[in-house]
């Protein structure tokens, strides 16, 4: 692989494994966080807490200037868990900024601003949420569906201007962020690696996919939760809401 | 009996026709963005007014809430979200501020009313209702609205478990209608648009959608043929 990869959330779990890989494949990589990753000859760190749209206006002209980019892996997303309406409304303010509207400003910015070359790929972090429903974690939820129906939504239009759309829709990761929102007494071992998943996001975008599930335990509820919506989503309940024992956020 | 009822956005279009229809047997207060003056022609008698807008989320929440407040409504029976905007055009033509419009007004705005009103919502034993749109499967011309309104599906599909026995959550998807929004979203149906459903149809069977509680559900063309509409039934 060659060329110049754009990873935001590359500090830690699924990105920073991305981040590692891609620079083994001697690209270039330029990471957007808020905490710098482990620093490489060929990494550009970029400070931006994309949570904020004031600091996104701010971040937006560093982050263009070091395209243009052959991948753009939108990747940076938090959680929110627990009681709906106990969770303050700032925390979901940020999760929908983070989430959802800064990819979207960001993958209509780039085209716009031709950052992203012909033959780029563009991909989405969605969520394996987005075919089973997340009780205990609606604004999540939502923000995840969100970004999975708007990459939908732009891939012909982006193909017809050279640039694939990838959407990828991880399930648990074994990541610090998992753990944080994992209801008592997870299993953590059923949890794919953030390394392994970067792999199979790395062999999809060689492979041409439009869709990467990773895993095949992922794969299996994503098609469950296509055939049986509204059972899984009652599981999902029974298995996560009502095991949680506290907010997190 | 007498329910009292938010419709957010019902200067206009369906929300404007449930409204009409609604009104003379509850309690209703209604939003939009516009000024007072602007609307009260539009509105029926006895319905209260209250000028939120939601590109500004987190005051138009207050604003609602001081409103329920004011009138003494410690319960809610029913809150139809409903108020929404859209910009039609190439993903790469949308810009930030209309990304940031779209998703506080349609899908923020409405998820923080949400959290706000869940209290006066389970006082009463009643019901959230969200007004998604058919585009939330995708939608190439309207990208950032059919986003928001995934969101909105996603949202409803996990409180509605996550509150289960305790406030009803259903989101209706309607599909295409004559009212302003297209206009106001800068597309032009062209002659598809006389296929659209009339504000007052769609009212009709949003409201008919709403007594049956099924979730998610479409209201759109079809379903009007199916309801047997064309052969003079009522709605
Ligand atoms: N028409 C369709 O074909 C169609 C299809 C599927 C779904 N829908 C959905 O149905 C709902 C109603 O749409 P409609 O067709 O009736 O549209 P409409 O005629 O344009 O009415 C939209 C309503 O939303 C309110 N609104 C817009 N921006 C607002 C803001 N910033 N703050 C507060 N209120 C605001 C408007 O009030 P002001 O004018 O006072 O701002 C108006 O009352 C929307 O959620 C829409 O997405 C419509």
């Amino acid at each position: 692989m060659t060329g110049t990869a754009l990873v935001t959330g590359g500090a830690s779990g699924l990105g920073q494994a991305l981040v590692r890989q891609l620079l083994a494949k001697d690209m270039h990589v330029v990471c957007v966080d808020l905490v710098p990753p482990d620093t490489h000859a060929n990494l550009i760190f970029i400070k931006c807490d994309l949570a904020d749209r004031r600091a996104v206006n701010i971040g937006w002209s560093a982050i263009l200037a070091a395209g243009p980019y052959d991948l753009v892996v939108l990747n940076a997303g938090v959680s929110a868990t627990g009681q709906f309406e106990s969770i303050p409304a700032e925390v979901y303010r940020r999760l929908i900024t983070l989430n959802t509207e800064t990819p979207i400003r960001m993958a209509s910015g780039l085209m716009r601003e031709a950052a992203l070359r012909s033959g780029a790929q563009l991909v989405f972090v969605s969520s394996l949420s987005h075919f089973t429903g997340y009780p205990g974690a609606a604004v999540y939820a939502a923000s995840k569906d969100a970004l999975a129906v708007y990459a939908k939504s732009i891939r012909a239009a982006f193909r017809n201007r050279g640039v694939s759309v990838i959407s990828m829709y991880p399930g648990p990761l074994r990541t610090p962020h998992a753990e944080r929102h994992a209801p008592a007494g997870a299993n953590a071992s059923r949890r794919m690696q953030p390394n392994e998943a970067a792999l199979i996001l790395l062999a999809g975008t060689i492979a041409g996919d439009k869709v990467i599930i990773p895993g095949i335990p992922a794969k299996l509820t994503a098609l469950a939760g296509r055939l049986f919506p509204a059972t899984v989503t009652r599981w999902m309940r029974r298995e996560i809401f009502q095991k949680l024992d506290r907010s997190v956020f | 009996m007498t329910d009292r009822i938010l419709i957010t956005g019902a200067t206009s279009g369906i929300g404007n026709a449930l409204t009409k229809r609604i009104a003379h047997d509850n309690d209703v207060l209604v939003t939009g963005s516009r000024s007072a003056e602007l609307v009260s022609p539009d509105l029926p008698a006895g319905v209260r007014y209250v000028q939120a807008d939601q590109t500004r989320p987190e005051e138009a929440v207050d604003l609602i809430d001081g409103a329920l407040e004011s009138s003494g409504w410690s319960g809610l029976d029913l809150a139809v979200l409903n108020a929404g905007i859209g910009f039609a055009c190439e993903p790469h033509a949308e810009t930030p501020d209309t990304i940031h419009q779209t998703l506080d007004v349609n899908l923020m705005a409405s998820m923080l009313l949400a959290r706000s009103l869940s209290g006066r919502l389970e006082a009463a034993g009643g019901k959230l209702v969200l007004i998604g749109s058919v585009a939330h499967r995708g939608a190439s011309g309207f990208a950032t609205y059919a986003a928001s309104k995934a969101g909105l599906h996603g949202f409803a599909r996990a409180l509605r478990e996550e509150w289960r026995n305790r406030i009803r959550v259903q989101i209706i998807h309607p599909g295409p209608t004559a009212t302003p929004m297209h206009a106001r979203a800068g597309f032009d149906p062209g002659r598809i648009g006389r296929l659209f459903l009339k504000p007052e149809t769609m009212a009709a069977m949003v409201h008919r959608a709403i007594r049956a509680d099924k979730s998610p559900v479409t209201v759109s063309f079809g379903r009007y043929i199916l309801s047997g509409a064309f052969a003079g039934r009522r709605l």
